[in-house]
């Protein structure tokens, strides 16, 4: 009968053991190599919904896009390619993914304006923006760049020159991927079905 | 067999521009909140001599720009040029991504379907009144370099 519970014990023991170990020293999903060298994470932004964070979105894939409205070009291109390989998913896919645009000139774009101007796009591309100060480090954080321009002899004043890239979040918040702002809307649709 | 723009045929009652073909002239339509858009066109300069366009005028538009986007180290920039060059016996593309005419201050919203007007002036004094269709440019669900044979 002791060696009953001795038995019992040792076995308890070394099933607890390995069970810890493994959770210890087994093997994990690595973090995405973004993630790794400390590129991306967590952010606040104002939107017309008031203040929303990055982290309010784990279990989407969100696509982050850095630009400005008064981009006549290229934002409005990344913007076509993201709603065109969203329009791809199924209806349940789609709900799990979110294209946020990130105004880096709030001096010119509001909440409402971006509002409109993602939602023409797609019902699934959202737009927001914050201050000067914050949104200089969210692109710092992301390794993005921008800078604004004067233009003495344009209506427009200034413009930003901007990097243009569309960064993959996976539904954890690391930033998965860095993509290129003329992806073919094939290719993004192939990256965001990985995820889903 | 390409389709002749219809403003080139009611163009032929305004000042005309030497022995110049424009096709595929469009404005992006643009979401409703957007203050600018830009238009777009193949000019070909069928003559002997260079040509450029120094100015543009619309009426849906505080100001006509004429810009170009150049993408350097993946830094995208937007830059005024003074005017765009159209070299004799070619053809210059004003396209997404490079050369396009600018429309500041958008003061209706520019639909799809609808058109506006633009003039361009040229450096040899003469003008090209356009009737331009309002289109959406949207990305194709084709892949890149993908050849039927």
């Amino acid at each position: 009968m002791r060696n009953l519970f001795l038995y019992t014990f040792l076995g308890l023991a070394v099933s607890v053991g390995a069970y810890v170990s493994f959770e210890l020293f087994g093997p994990k999903a690595p973090l995405p190599k973004y993630a790794q060298a400390g590129i991306g994470g967590d952010f606040s932004l104002t939107s017309v919904e008031g203040e929303i964070n990055l982290s309010d979105y784990k279990g989407e894939i969100v696509l982050v896009y850095f630009g400005f409205m008064s981009c006549p070009d290229v934002c409005p291109t990344s913007m076509g390619v993201m709603a065109t390989a969203i329009r791809q998913l199924s209806e349940e896919q789609q709900q799990k993914v979110r294209g946020l645009f990130i105004s880096v000139d709030p001096q010119r774009d509001t909440p409402e304006e971006l509002h409109a101007y993602t939602q023409y796009f797609s019902n699934r591309i959202f737009g927001a923006t914050s201050s000067k100060e914050q949104i200089d480090a969210i692109v710092k954080q992301y390794g993005g760049y921008y800078a604004f321009v004067e233009m003495e002899d344009s209506a427009l004043g200034y413009t930003v020159d901007h990097s243009a890239r569309l960064y993959l979040i996976d539904p954890d918040g690391h930033l998965a991927d860095i993509l290129a702002h003329d992806i073919n809307p094939v290719e993004l649709h192939e990256k965001l079905a990985a995820y889903l | 067999m390409k389709f002749l723009f219809p403003a080139l045929l009611m163009s032929a009652s305004l000042t005309q521009a030497a022995d110049l073909t424009i096709n595929d002239a469009m404005a992006r339509a643009v979401p409703p909140t957007a203050k600018i858009s830009a238009a777009f066109m193949t000019l070909i300069n069928n003559a002997n001599t260079d040509l450029a366009v120094v100015s543009a005028e619309s009426s849906v538009a505080e100001a006509v720009e004429l810009h170009n986007n150049t993408m350097t180290d993946g830094k995208m920039k937007m830059r005024q040029v003074n005017q765009i060059d159209l070299p004799a016996k070619q053809t210059t593309e004003l396209k997404p991504g490079g050369l396009h005419v600018m429309l500041i201050g958008l003061n209706k919203a520019l639909v799809e379907g609808e058109t506006i007007d633009l003039t361009l002036n040229f450096s040899d004094g003469s003008s090209e009144a356009l009737e331009i269709p309002i289109q959406p440019i949207e990305p194709m669900m084709q892949k890149k370099h993908e050849h039927k044979h």
